[in-house]
């Protein structure tokens, strides 16, 4: 008889090799990040509740809910669109269970949620060659004009789908780029943005949700 | 090809799945013939079955599963592959009230 221990671990316990790889070089092209102990929660209106579920978010987290492909960034979590009258909330993991009632609460009667907490894996691609990796697997055009700080897109990656969106520059003026993942595919698209990285020199880490 | 999704924009055709003709209405029984049984079975038919061959501007569903996995109908010539305009099929989203029945 197995002993199992049901302990929660990153779905890329294995994928994620902490350290540098690739070309090597005084500075990492890519920072590559698995961000963990996040709280992801999906947030659907209901039919004719779209202005409610608006009012709803913008009572708890100060700000309006994404009405267009666009990231927003609240008061206790991040809000991403994700479809029409559908947005993510996403948030460092605190006390998940009050965190998780508190949406529960101010979303009641007018929008569904969906706790996706351990569904998803977070994955952030920073540094000066950060979007010509990226380039290499996505079709979306990542041009400063046509996705700037804020924008986010759902898309498809190699046939994975994929909540993509950009946050405020890096410390080194570079840009940010955070992708979601389902947590079964998470290791392959860690390969493949490591493989795009590599001609860069890549930095592959995780860090806590901050 | 590309395709622009009213919600996401341009977006590559992979993103999408192709339906079909959107112009087909489901048959009401009430209100088609409820009278004459053989005529809600000839609709039902056509609806079912038959299409047309267009070539030219077709109304057509396209559903963006690769992306706000809406359902949206896309005016498309199918001879030159153009998109003429793409729009959010009925439904789509929570804005539209509750429907009586619903
Ligand atoms: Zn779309």
């Amino acid at each position: 008889m197995v002993d199992y221990l049901w302990n929660t671990q990153s779905p890329l316990q294995k994928a994620l090799v902490p350290g540098r790889h690739g070309a090597a070089g005084a500075h990492a092209g890519v920072t590559l990040n698995e961000v963990r102990d996040i709280v992801l929660v999906q947030v659907m209106a209901r039919r004719g509740k779209a202005a409610e579920t608006g009012k709803a978010a913008k009572k708890l987290f100060g700000v309006e809910a994404p009405a267009t492909p666009k990231a927003v960034i609240g008061k206790t979590a991040t809000l991403i669109w994700s479809g029409p009258d559908q947005f993510t909330v996403i948030a460092p993991r605190t006390d998940e269970a009050s965190q998780l009632a508190a949406m529960a609460q101010v979303f009641a009667g007018s929008a569904s949620l969906s706790d996706q907490s351990d569904g998803r894996c977070l994955i952030r691609v920073s540094g000066p060659r950060g979007r010509d990796a990226i380039a290499k697997f996505s079709s979306l055009d990542l041009h400063d004009l046509a996705f700037p700080v804020g924008a986010a897109a759902n898309t498809s990656v190699d046939h994975t789908a994929v909540n993509l969106w950009r946050e405020a520059n890096g410390a080194d003026g570079h840009p940010v780029y955070n992708m979601l993942v389902f947590t079964s595919f998470s290791d392959s698209l860690w390969h493949t943005i490591v493989d795009s990285s590599l001609e860069y020199g890549v930095e592959a880490a995780s860090a806590r949700a901050a | 090809m590309r395709i622009a999704c009213p919600f996401c924009g341009e977006r590559e055709n992979g993103e999408f799945t192709y339906l079909g003709d959107a112009s087909p209405k489901r048959p009401n029984f009430a209100v088609d013939s409820g009278e004459s049984p053989g005529g809600v079975e000839d609709a039902f038919y056509d609806y079912v079955y038959l299409r047309d061959n267009v070539a030219g501007y077709m109304r057509e569903y396209w559903y963006h599963g690769g992306g706000c996995r809406s359902w949206l109908i896309a005016e498309r010539n199918t001879v030159t592959h153009e998109f003429r305009s793409v729009t959010a099929a009925p439904g789509v989203g929570a804005a539209k009230p509750v429907q009586a029945g619903e």
